[in-house]
């Protein structure tokens, strides 16, 4: 019995040895060194952070083609040239998760060559990774991730494309009273994103003179709402205003959609990007026709210069759809580009990677101001971008339609 | 004013149905083995999962194909399908088993899990068959997440009608369904000589087995009950809500628990009562306070009964068998 245990044990030891050779074996060879002159040219490395094999993968690879075509559109410029200068990028794996996306925040920060690093995802890999990137002082610019925690931080060095959830509220209002609506009756799904969204709904809604007749909260993974449906019947609203997910084991929106309509309450039911997702309509059925949606972004197609964006994607990657997020990962690279151009111009390219030019880079990319695929780019004193892109979207037929108001 | 006190007084009666019948399984239970089953709230889910697979079977054209494809010995599902969703009378068939095989099956699932995980710790300290019912719970819940979906749309079967203060044909079925079979279950229990048989075991289980009682089939019978009236529930609660999903025992499951605790938990009249109590005061709070403090309220009654009677509404106040 003894003398098995041990034997067990010694296995775990050597399989636990060969798991840690070959996890870490893929990233030495990738720790190339400081201004690599064999081509005469100095390489900068940018980092590319994101789910690439688990998670949320739809965004992660979408990014990594992006951030690819950044960098490759990056290298043809004279600019780049001139000064000798050649882009590339290191890929890291965060699979949504915020351990291994500090994982992948050391491995990108231990690159001597590295300027920055575009990611990641998830608000919570971001917000984990964010800390590394802060003490190494390197620039981070995330592309989808909407949590407002992330640049409240007081992290100098973090950035961001996209939209937060905190304009999604008052967005959310400002296109219900355009869209004539007056009377409101609003429920949270007592989460801290419902409850935050339904708060900045409220005021905003107010604000432009709106009426709520009745707020009110529902419980995570509830399935019954047969008793908030009769009350918000009786008040007769214009349409219900939904803070919360839509999955049944979470926030349970779907369900919630479903009573409304079959109790009688015909009116639109308004959320988040809790509510924009393929599932919300599979699971509501025909109750979820005419439901409206509000979420950060914008299809690549309503863009500014998404469509230049697009036909150059859909060329060096034939057969790949372009994710909500593609286009934020592409203007987060440019962004980075810019900067490390610029320091390059003023410093030289070899002091880039110095301590001093990661300062640079870091001033550089707060001061960034160009037109990107998504609209203007430009970072407020949190980092976040000032272009605030939210589409709304209305369920038409079955599917999610962006809706121009 | 009038209507919609009717009306929240109509969601929490139909809420109060489900409640009752789920409570039932506990209290059953409880009254007899003195162990708190929670695995009771996957019997109620296993039901709706099970019934909505025969509904399927039966009526769901694109679900018959892919069955018979591969078993095409139940060709004839597909001719009955016409059958059973063109006529009223078809309709009804169709319900009736529905109903009957989720509950015989999800009993039969009972009897199993009282056969496997508890029988083997009856002797054992009390903590062992509660632990091992949250293992059961567990299980179940992932089996049905991983082997078949997390959720799945339930079709609605009854037409959408309101004859008014929010009646409407599925909540009367849900409310008359639950009370014929809440008496059927009383008068069972008081008057056959099984119910005896179970009323015996409850008060005394060595005394009944001395008295010729086999013990081990009234719990096995016990264990079959229970959760075929979970599984009624269960159907009830896809009917109504429109989806059934791994984890939708889970709130069923703590307020029917509670209600069983409410009315005294071991009594099956006190079930009854508590689960209607428990639905009302749910529908009410939530119509006249707030919804998000409803469950708050429910359990300040719930505290403020157990302070006055701690054996519930309805429960004797035994003193503790030691």
């Amino acid at each position: 019995m003894k003398k098995s245990m041990k034997f067990v044990l010694l296995a775990l030891v050597v399989l636990a040895a060969a798991a840690l050779v070959i996890g870490c074996g893929g990233k030495s060879d990738s720790a190339s060194t400081e201004g690599d002159t064999t081509t005469g040219k100095t390489t900068l490395t940018i980092g590319m952070g994101g789910p690439l094999t688990q998670g949320d993968v739809a965004f992660g690879q979408g990014a990594q083609r992006a951030v690819q075509l950044a960098v490759e559109d990056a290298n043809k410029l004279p600019e780049v040239t001139e000064l000798g200068i050649e882009f590339k990028t290191l890929d890291g794996d965060d699979q949504s998760e915020a351990e291994k996306g500090v994982t992948a925040a050391n491995s990108f920060v231990s690159d001597r060559s590295l300027v920055g690093v575009v990611g990641h995802f998830n608000s919570t890999v971001s917000i984990a990774a964010s800390k590394v990137y802060n003490e190494n002082n390197v620039t981070a610019i995330s592309y989808g991730s909407t949590n407002p925690d992330l640049t409240k931080q007081g992290f100098k060095t973090i950035f961001r494309t996209c939209a937060t959830d905190d304009y999604q509220g008052p967005t959310g209002a400002d296109d219900a009273i355009k869209l004539g609506f007056k009377k409101v009756a609003i429920i949270d799904d007592s989460s801290p994103y419902g409850q935050g969204l339904v708060a900045e709904f409220e005021k905003k809604f107010k604000e432009l003179g709106g009426e709520v007749t009745s707020k009110q909260s529902t419980q995570q993974k509830q399935n019954d709402f047969t008793a908030v449906v009769t009350k918000i019947k009786s008040e007769r609203p214009d349409f219900v205003y939904f803070g919360g997910t839509y999955a049944a084991d979470t926030g349970a929106g779907a369900l919630l959609t479903k009573q409304l309509k079959e109790g009688g309450v015909s009116v639109p039911v308004m959320g988040g990007d809790g509510l924009y997702a393929a599932d919300y309509i599979s699971e509501a059925g025909e109750a979820s026709e005419g439901d409206l949606a509000t979420c950060p972004g914008m299809p690549v197609e309503l863009l500014p210069q998404g469509q230049a964006f697009a036909d150059a994607y859909k060329a060096k990657f034939p057969g790949k759809d372009i994710a909500a997020f593609d286009a934020y990962a592409y203007d987060a690279a440019q962004a980075l580009i810019k900067a490390v151009v610029k320091v390059a111009q003023e410093n030289g390219a070899d002091k880039v990677t110095s301590p001093a030019g990661k300062e640079a880079i870091q001033a550089a990319v707060a001061a960034s101001s160009f037109d990107g695929v998504t609209g203007p780019i430009a970072f407020d004193e949190n980092g976040d971008n000032t272009n605030r892109v939210i589409t709304l979207y209305k369920v038409v037929d079955g599917a999610w339609v962006a809706q121009e108001l | 004013m009038f209507n919609y006190i009717v009306s929240q007084l109509v969601n929490g009666v139909t809420l109060g149905g489900m409640y009752a019948l789920i409570a039932l399984g506990y209290t059953l239970v409880y009254g007899i083995l003195l162990m708190i089953n929670f695995a009771h709230s996957e019997m109620f889910m296993s039901g709706g999962y099970i019934g909505l697979g025969v509904l399927n079977l039966l009526s769901n054209k694109a679900v018959q194909a892919a069955v018979v494809a591969r078993l095409p010995f139940l060709a004839f599902l597909q001719s009955a399908r016409t059958f059973f969703t063109g006529s009223t009378i078809g309709m009804i068939l169709m319900l009736l088993i529905v109903f009957g095989i989720s509950a015989v099956l999800t009993g039969c699932l009972g009897m199993l899990t009282e056969r496997f995980a508890y029988r083997p710790l009856r002797n054992a300290p009390r903590l062992c068959p509660l632990i091992s019912a949250l293992g059961i719970s567990i299980f179940l819940q992932n089996a049905a997440l991983l082997w078949i979906d997390n959720s799945i749309p339930f079709p609605s079967l009854l037409p959408t009608r309101d004859f008014g203060f929010g009646i409407t044909p599925i909540r009367i079925f849900i409310i008359v369904t639950s009370l014929i079979l809440l008496f059927v279950l009383d008068r069972f229990v008081s008057t056959t000589r099984i119910g005896k048989a179970m009323r015996a075991t409850s008060q005394d289980q060595d005394a009944a087995g001395l008295m010729g009682i086999d013990i081990n089939s009234v719990i096995a019978l016990t264990f079959f009950i229970g959760p075929a009236l979970g599984a009624v529930a269960g159907i009830f609660s896809g009917m109504y809500y429109g989806v059934v999903t791994y984890n939708m025992g889970f709130f069923p499951g703590i307020k029917s628990f509670t209600a069983a605790v409410l009315g005294g938990i071991g009594n099956l009249r006190g079930a009854m009562l508590g689960g209607f109590m428990l639905g009302i005061i749910e529908a009410l709070a939530s119509g006249f306070i707030s919804s998000g403090y409803k469950d708050v309220i429910a359990f300040v009654i719930l505290i403020i009964v157990l302070i006055f009677r701690p054996g519930g509404l309805l429960g004797e106040s035994v003193v503790e068998k030691v």
